[in-house]
């Protein structure tokens, strides 16, 4: 039984003197209890505007919403604001990219915590900042009695995003978003978020998804994965199959275009040519198909359907790429991983 | 082959052409969001006919303005003056004058006061304020040095309440036309130059200033022609707002009787001061000339504030 | 043989203070003491996390930002102690690509105007079609139709945008391009575009390339010689390669092991260091080694006394670690709690 089942889900922004825009343009996902599931896209794909759609933080005006999203027996798109404030932080929470602009400026990190306890869970005074200061220190936040005093601007990025991560689990939600939780960390703070995320859901069985445009944070931690572009889902398929059998020309040409850290050098980057400046309307046709090296006349009859194969990988693409190149870019040549463990190799038997 | 990349190319130039026809610079990209705007059609068109009404008073004018053709027909001591009538469309005041001709008169020296005052502010406030904003980007430790005097004196300026600066100017050089102009220009001064040192340190620090630097581009030009251009939004937004302000003031000091007012010249604020000991038999005296001050002020703070967001550069696609 | 070579530099920030005057009242430490050589013909790619300094080294190579001491020799110049206008003028050959192309280009100048100010600056090529000419030849190389000439910033992607900021670089026909950041403010699948270009350009105008970035995958992907940062100093130096494969600084192995690759399999079967805690301020830096604060291999009190210098330990490969060699030799492990699998 699925947690979260979204069908459908259309967004559309109309604003005065211009085109309406389809920032979301019919997406199906669904998301198992417990699961991990990532939505992976570059700007301009959707993913944020879908989570924002899900947590009913859209603006009512100017915004058309259609199709549903079935979360816990009730549709999150029909749902009163009073019943979706009720549900937000507690039955599902979001995280978002910018931790500092996300936390209020002028109050202690401790009330904005505490606040979510209150409204939520009615705990008070001691309780509620013994039950805060446990969150920090679950988030890893090292002395978090000392930290529940300070403000926002005191904490590095890192530890925002962690009070960020306790504020949103602090009434252990069935369903967490996280919006690009790690872009505006450095490397080695996204990893340890990225470590707290999959500790939090192997602990609580929380459900999580995943919104990222980097392919390699959806690798190590999404068992699910839809890819989007320009406001559809054009592959879905769970991990390891998408990473060593991508199916549509778009998820193939990200892979072939991102630079890994283990190549070796001299390796060249195969880019997909154009902008998303060039897509064309899915209504006449894939909107991909402009920069499509695969794009053949069927492309451009009409917007292709989507296909599910028996093993449930699902591509929205009349001219797949054959197995042989989506084999190729998916098993590169690499470097050997260096272990950290053990020691090291000589750098003449290495080079 | 062909016939499907033909196609291709088709739509995506049928979607490319959404909004690109290409070569505008920003200026026109802000017209084009001025002119979809409706605050700032109404803002503009208030505008246009205060500025129509005020060059060709004269001649809309039935009568002369101190004309005190009526003045048999009205008495102080009963407060019965004629009202709107087929010969004088807004009335007659106390002294047997024409209403409407005056309030169209008096459009000329809201006009004027307002223009000049704001030019005078203006030029006086963005020389203090350039001179400033390129002291502190050109100069090192010394330009700083000097940046932080100008600056200190303008604080105190900027300190004074404006209209106290303005009764002060105008009883220091006396009443006349010149004063108020004078007076009112020079409280728009430290407003002037706080903002345009303000913007052009905002832009100094931009990327593009670094970047022309790095291309080996002399500070002399960057300054010229890149910083000063690009600060010049803010300022513009400033000027139009200013002229709703300086006609509020200029009105404000001919109230207090410090406008070089006479009766062939008649100006809003002198009139509504001459209508107060008669405002409980006509109150129409006040009315008039003060819905004139706020509908003008009201257009031209339109414009302004229709003008800041067609500038905003987070409204840029 | 080296055309840039870098000894010793330092650039030290102010940290100003006061009600009428401003007062001095410490240093933000960006670059403490760096060294480096960059060959002719070779990217040198800079990587670090922020606050490591690598952008304020970046425009301290051009004095875009005031050195404190050390020397820039460039072409057997010292840019350090050149005079302003001397600097302003040597600018033309070594130029620079931003981070963000939109901020970088003024607003209200199109691409004719941004591509000959330069030009215009250097008195270079003063016969008006002969100019036209050149622009529309950089132009071509970097891939923009010539009907860009006329077109603003806010017309044109991302990529594009930084395509201009590429060609205005190139227009002046430099010898070193200083890229900072050059693709991560763009789409992931743009970036592969500008990368390529980039690349195509130096092979075919024999450019030297100084690489910063943050994204350790595309700084190895685009460089020869590779260089670390951590907090305005370098901790590690290698070929591209022999970075990846036996990296010695605890550091870099904990950056390396941090960046995620898009592979289930590696991912899952990989170590990863978690470092502990946050970077330091580069305005109150740690005594003795930088990175001794957060280091998973720390050794009692040397890593807290001695900073350790940049020493050469290998064809081309440079640590500035006490213990390399014993982390290599196994006789120092690291902390068992800072590593995870998967």
């Amino acid at each position: 039984m699925a947690l979260l089942e979204v069908e459908d889900l259309a967004v559309t922004f109309h604003r005065r003197g211009t085109e309406p825009v389809r920032a979301v343009d019919g997406v199906s996902f669904t998301v198992a209890e417990g699961q991990v599931v990532g939505l992976v896209g570059e700007s301009g794909c959707g993913k944020s505007v879908t989570s924002l759609a899900l947590m009913g933080l859209l603006a009512k005006r100017g915004v058309t919403v259609t199709g549903s999203a079935r979360f816990e027996e009730a549709d999150l798109l029909q749902m009163s604001p009073s019943s979706m404030r009720d549900m937000r932080g507690a039955r599902m929470a979001m995280i978002f990219q910018d931790p500092l602009s996300s936390l209020n400026p002028v109050v202690p990190i401790g009330l904005q915590v505490t606040e979510v306890l209150q409204r939520h869970r009615e705990l008070r005074g001691d309780k509620a900042r013994a039950e805060a200061a446990d969150l920090l220190d679950r988030v890893g936040i090292p002395d978090p009695t000392r930290r529940l005093k300070e403000y926002p601007h005191q904490l590095s990025g890192g530890m925002r995003q962690r009070a960020l991560i306790a504020m949103a689990v602090a009434c252990r939600p069935r369903l967490l978003i996280a919006d690009e939780p790690t872009t505006a960390l450095d490397v080695t703070i996204q990893a340890q978020i990225l470590e707290l995320l999959k500790d939090l859901v192997a602990e609580e069985g929380t459900a999580l998804i995943m919104i990222t445009h980097d392919l390699g944070v959806v690798a190590g931690l999404c068992d699910e994965i839809n890819v989007m572009y320009a406001g559809r889902v054009v592959e879905a398929a769970s991990r390891r199959p998408l990473f060593a059998r991508p199916v549509h020309p778009y998820s193939v040409g990200l892979l072939a275009s991102i630079p890994r850290l283990d190549a070796p050098r001299g390796e060249k980057l195969t880019p997909i040519p154009g902008s998303v400046r060039d897509n064309i309307a899915w209504a006449d046709g894939c909107a991909f198909a402009p920069r499509c090296t695969h794009a053949v006349e069927a492309c451009v009859e009409g917007p292709p359907e989507l296909t599910r194969t028996y093993t449930g990988h699902a591509y929205r693409c009349v001219n797949p790429v054959s197995r042989e190149e989506a084999e190729a870019v998916a098993a590169p040549a690499v470097l050997p991983t260096p272990s950290l463990t053990e020691a090291t190799p000589s750098e003449e038997e290495s080079s | 082959m062909s016939a499907k990349t033909d196609r291709i190319d088709r739509l995506a130039e049928l979607t490319a052409a959404r909004a690109d026809e290409g070569g505008h610079g920003l200026w026109y990209e802000a017209f084009k969001r001025l002119r979809r705007n409706p605050m700032a059609i109404a803002g503009a068109v208030i505008v246009l006919v205060f500025v129509l009404i005020a060059i060709l008073a004269r001649v809309l004018a039935p009568y002369e303005p101190d004309a005190q053709t009526w003045l048999g027909e009205t008495s102080t001591a009963t407060m019965t003056f004629p009202g709107a009538r087929a010969g004088n469309l807004l009335g007659v005041d106390h002294l047997g004058r024409d209403m409407l001709s005056r309030l169209l008169i008096g459009s000329q020296q809201s006009l004027l006061v307002g223009v000049v005052a704001t030019v005078l502010g203006f030029s006086a406030g963005a020389l203090l304020g350039g001179v400033s904003g390129a002291c502190l980007g050109l100069f090192g430790t010394a330009g700083r040095r000097v940046d932080a005097v100008l600056m200190r004196f303008n604080d105190m300026a900027l300190a004074v309440p404006s209209l106290l600066l303005a009764v002060s100017v105008a009883t220091l050089l006396g009443q006349s036309l010149i004063t108020v102009m004078i007076a009112v220009g020079v409280t728009q001064v430290p407003v002037f130059a706080r903002l345009l040192r303000g913007s052009m340190l905002a832009q100094s620090h931009s990327d593009y200033v670094m970047a022309s630097t790095a291309l080996g581009v002399r500070k002399s030009r960057i300054v010229l022609n890149h910083i000063l251009p690009n600060s010049l939004g803010p300022v513009l937004v400033q000027v139009t707002l200013s002229l709703a302000t300086a006609i509020i003031e200029a009105a404000g000091l001919s109230f207090l009787g410090l406008g070089g007012v006479d009766a062939a010249h008649p100006e809003w604020g002198f009139m509504l001061a001459e209508s107060q000991q008669y405002l409980s038999g006509a109150l129409r005296f006040a009315v008039y000339p003060a819905t004139a001050i706020i509908v003008t002020a009201l257009g031209f703070t339109l414009l302004g504030e229709a003008l800041r967001e067609a500038l905003d550069p987070k409204l840029r696609k | 043989m080296n055309l840039l070579s870098v000894r010793d530099l330092k650039v030290h920030f102010p940290i100003r203070r006061g009600v009428l005057f401003d007062r001095v009242v410490g240093h933000v430490y960006a670059v403490d003491g760096v060294s480096l050589d960059v060959a002719r013909g070779q990217t040198y790619g800079l990587v670090g996390e922020s606050g490591c300094g690598k952008t304020t080294l970046g425009r301290a190579l051009l004095r875009l930002v005031p050195i404190t001491s050390g020397q820039v020799l460039f072409d057997g110049t010292d840019l350090a102690a050149l005079s302003s206008e001397g600097m302003r003028k040597e600018r033309r050959r070594l130029q620079m690509v931003f981070q963000d192309p939109m901020s970088s280009l003024d607003p209200r100048q199109n691409v004719e105007s941004i591509l000959s100010e330069g030009l215009a600056t250097h008195n270079m090529i003063g016969d008006r079609k002969a100019r036209r000419a050149h622009i529309r030849k950089t132009l071509d190389a970097v891939g923009l139709p010539s009907n860009a000439l006329e077109r603003y910033p806010h017309e044109f992607s991302g990529g594009q945008r930084q395509r201009i900021g590429i060609a205005r670089a190139l227009v002046l026909e430099p010898d070193v391009i200083i890229a900072d950041e050059p693709v991560s403010a763009l789409d992931v699948s743009v970036q592969a575009q500008v990368i390529n270009l980039m690349e195509e350009i130096q092979e075919e105008l024999s450019l030297t390339y100084v690489v910063i970035a943050h994204d350790l995958a595309v700084v190895r992907h685009i460089s020869d010689v590779v260089g670390v940062m951590y907090l305005g100093g370098l901790v590690e130096e290698a070929p591209s390669d022999v970075l990846y494969v036996s990296p010695k600084h605890p550091y870099t192995k904990a950056l390396m092991s941090a960046v995620p690759v898009p592979d289930p399999e590696v991912e899952e079967s990989r170590e990863r260091v978690l470092l502990r805690g946050d970077l330091p301020s580069p305005a109150n830096p740690p005594a003795g080694c930088r990175f001794h604060t957060r280091c998973p291999w720390r050794q009692e009190t040397r890593c807290d006394t001695e900073r350790p210098e940049l020493r050469v330990v290998g064809e081309g490969h440079k640590v500035a670690c006490h213990w390399a060699e014993k982390i290599e030799a196994g006789e120092i492990g690291v902390r068992e709690d800072a590593v995870v699998t998967g």
